[in-house]
């Protein structure tokens, strides 16, 4: 199997992440040995907290696909739900996870032990149509499985209003009404706040990591944004703030003794879409023109802080908040994120990675492409590429439209 | 296009439909576009604006590129070409129901780029129980509210009166859509389409009047009788009459369908409930599954009812270029479909919506095969 391009790694973190992803496999893998109930789920939402707090092993299968990317399984997977009839204009993260359960799950020799077979199934309404088709797939390849038929409104963030809100309460009640009688156990209460308020000191550490970014130089670029791992799984628990301890401290580290990526920095760009998983290597091309990717959207969506004060309602407000804020469903606020980071961390120029197994994401860049050159002055460049088909990039066309723009971009500099 | 003389205000509506919509606004009449079944236009209609539905018209895309991406459908990048190109002008704004994720970005950039004073999204619930209907009782008066700052005007009887008005429409619709008799339904394919779309591009109560004086042309003499093989087509809009002709060249007849533009979009005619909102409530959390919002596991016994109650023989899934839900739900359809022996084809459309060559051969291809099966 072909390994992906990886990128190349400066923080000592890096090493610790190798070790954090195995550690974490090896749990899920060890839950079911071990007679925890395992439920598989969509990322980005506040069952991740509840899991945590029942002691119930969380799985997310979005966040396999990058390790499967990584450790070059995806042509098998894309073999097999292709050949089911899955066509190749569906998101890669669906046609990877389906040919996964239907294919090489199975076998023995997959790395990091694979995943183990859920118990439970949080099955979305809501979020993007590809994650809720993923869970249907899921139902029916494993029929014995309980399902929790989710439903979450879909409401851009100035919209949300009181009536959501309370909505979103509700399904977070029902949600433990199912785990309690779906796996015998009860949720302590005390337990959730603590699991929350672990959630939300791993925002606060994450956001503290990203402020330092803003130093110039940047003490890291996206090539590390792997280390966010801990923020995808381990949502609310001790591991994940100890692991973003460690990294913070470097990365302060890094910052105030003016340790920059490269020697020397001279173009501070933004990245917006998911990462080419196949391809982290990417990230560091742009340092041959002394550039360097400081601040993306998508680390953005990971922290949403929490109100230990009111533990279901935090949890709610973060299952309505944090798709909609990367996604199309909010495009307001995402440009409104985007310009603020741009204006923080001194960018540049943008890079939009026009995904094609991303609709959700991709739809809007436009509107933002065109709010940052006319609010800020901002240069951008679209490639188009995918963040889980390689077939769907050419490393020659991503080339010669960033050369060209670095180009642009270092001359615009040297003007001012 | 030539038409049976009962059809032809149809047929000119849809010709024509941009001008009187024009000349309608300038009268001051509030028409409020929508892109899918699943926004309540009974609501929009009881606020006192026209719910007109957005669709798009085959053709080249150019302009709409500098706003989406092309691997989006076709129906929603015509639909914003022919918008950026002031073909909507006549709209007051954009409201939707949340269906899909091109659906709901759509939405978000049509506020952003088109002009207009309302726009609103419905994030309607997936579940039925208590809970979600309290829920969307709340989540109708937000629009209520956003409606009238938008010079609506609503109450419950105007409500009641909408929906009234809305059931029989569909009724009407319905009765042209099945046989009164079982077997094949009154009109033909092509016929039963102009009619719904004209539905899509016209005030309803205008709509009604003419539905009602169709209804005294019965019975029609509609080629229902024609030969060909029975078929059902499956998909989200079909926005070309050049499929209809090129399904009946290959020897097909379609006999029934599941379209978001046909027979999807009629079901159920009504709710029921205590009171209006009640109605109206009822109605949208039991919408006829559309795959943007259920497995497809819920569609397959409604296709297989279809099926049995028209004498399909077939059934080809005609899709929009780049659709997830409907390509999403197709291996488990097809897998569903085989294994209770109907043969299906799947046939992915472009903003041309040209059938060429090859289309047309594998049309006929199907068809032959259908044939050539014993039963
Ligand atoms: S990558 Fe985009 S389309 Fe695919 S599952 Fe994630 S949000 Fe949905
Ligand atoms: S359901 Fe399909 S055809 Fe309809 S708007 Fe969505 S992607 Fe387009």
């Amino acid at each position: 199997m072909e390994k992906s391009k990886k990128s190349t790694k400066r923080l000592a973190a890096a090493k610790e992440l190798n070790k954090a992803v195995g550690e974490y496999y090896l749990e899920c893998a060890a839950a079911k040995e071990q007679g925890k109930p395992v439920g598989w789920m969509p990322p980005m939402n506040g069952a991740i907290e509840l899991f945590y707090a029942m002691d119930l092993q969380p799985v997310f299968p979005e966040n396999w696909s990058p390790v499967c990317a990584a450790f070059g399984l995806t042509p098998k997977n894309f073999e097999v739900s292709e050949g089911m009839g899955y066509s190749r204009d569906l998101c890669g993260y669906l046609r990877n996870i389906v040919g996964y359960v239907n294919g090489p799950m199975t076998d023995p020799a997959i790395p990091l032990g694979g995943l183990p077979a859920p118990d439970l199934l949080i099955s979305p309404g809501g979020g993007c149509v590809p994650v809720m088709k993923i869970f249907h797939a899921l139902e029916r390849r494993f029929p014995e499985a309980k399902v929790f038929k989710a439903d979450l409104p879909q409401v851009a963030l100035e919209e949300i209003a009181p009536h959501h809100v309370d909505y979103a309460i509700q399904e977070m009640q029902r949600l433990i009404d199912f785990l309690e009688k779906a796996t015998g156990r009860k949720l302590d209460q005390d337990r959730l706040r603590e699991v929350v308020v672990l959630s939300d000191q791993a925002c606060a550490l994450w956001d503290e990591i990203m402020s330092f970014r803003r130093t110039i130089p940047a003490p890291f670029s996206a090539a590390e944004i792997g280390i966010m791992f801990v923020m995808v799984t381990r949502q609310g628990t001790r591991q994940a703030i100890d692991f973003l301890i460690k990294a913070r401290d470097e990365i302060k580290e890094r910052a105030e003794s003016g340790t920059g990526v490269i020697e020397e920095e001279k173009l501070r760009l933004f990245w917006d879409n998911i990462p080419l998983w196949y391809n982290m290597g990417l990230f560091n091309y742009f340092e041959k023109a002394n550039a360097v990717v400081v601040a993306e959207t998508y680390s953005a969506a990971w922290s949403i802080r929490l109100d230990p004060a009111d533990p279901i309602k935090a949890l709610a407000m973060k299952s309505l908040m944090s798709y909609p804020l990367v996604s199309c469903v909010s495009i307001e606020k995402r440009k409104e994120m985007v310009l603020k980071a741009c204006r923080e961390y001194a960018i540049d120029g943008v890079v939009f990675h026009r995904n094609k197994s991303c609709v959700p994401i991709s739809l809007g860049q436009m509107d933002i492409k065109k709010a940052l050159e006319e609010e800020l002055g901002i240069p951008s460049v679209i490639f188009d590429a995918d963040h889980m088909d390689a077939r769907n990039f050419s490393t020659a066309q991503f080339q010669v439209r960033i050369d060209a723009f670095l180009e642009m971009l270092a001359e615009k500099k040297s003007q001012v | 296009m030539s038409q049976p003389d009962y059809l032809q205000p149809f047929a000119d509506c849809l010709t024509q439909s941009s001008q009187r919509l024009f000349d309608q606004a300038e009268a001051g009449e509030k028409h409020i576009g929508y892109f899918c079944t699943y926004t309540p236009v009974e609501l929009i209609h009881a606020c006192g604006f026209v719910p007109i539905r957005i669709m798009g018209e085959p053709g080249v895309v150019e302009q709409a590129y500098s706003l989406v991406p092309d691997f989006i459908c076709p129906f929603m990048k015509c639909a914003l070409e022919k918008a950026l190109n002031g073909g909507f002008k006549y709209l007051k704004g954009a409201v939707q129901g949340y269906t899909c994720d091109v659906s709901c970005g759509m939405a978000n950039i049509w506020k952003e780029n088109i002009p207009g004073e309302l726009y609103h999204t419905f994030p309607l619930p997936y579940t039925d129980a208590p809970a979600p209907r309290d829920y969307l009782q709340k989540e109708f008066q937000a629009f209520i509210h956003k409606a009238e700052q938008a010079g609506g005007e609503f109450s419950l009887e105007r409500l009641q009166s909408s929906l009234d008005m809305y059931a029989v429409i569909r009724r009407n619709l319905l009765s042209l859509f099945q046989s009164e008799k079982g077997g094949a339904p009154v009109l033909n394919a092509q016929e039963r389409h102009i009619v719904a779309q004209a539905g899509y591009v016209t005030p309803p109560d205008l709509f009604l009047e003419m539905l009602e004086a169709l209804e005294s042309r019965k019975p029609f003499d509609s080629p229902e009788n024609q030969g060909g093989i029975p078929v059902l087509i499956s998909g989200s809009l079909v926005e070309s009459f050049g499929v209809f002709d090129a399904m009946e060249k290959a020897g097909a007849r379609i006999v029934a369908d599941d379209l978001c533009s046909g027979y999807r979009n009629l079901l159920p005619v009504d709710g029921s409930g205590s009171g209006p909102m009640e109605r109206l409530i009822d109605r949208y959390v039991n919408r006829f599954p559309c795959p943007s919002r259920c497995r497809a596991e819920d569609r397959f016994p409604l296709l297989m009812d279809r099926i049995e109650q028209t004498g399909a023989r077939g059934l080809v899934f005609l899709i929009q270029k780049f659709c997830t839900p409907h390509l999403a739900d197709i291996p488990e359809l097809t897998r569903l479909l085989k294994a209770a022996g109907i043969p299906v084809l799947v046939v992915e459309m472009d903003e041309s919506w040209r059938m060429g060559g090859q289309l047309q051969t594998r049309l006929e291809g199907f068809v032959e095969m259908i044939d050539g099966m014993s039963g």
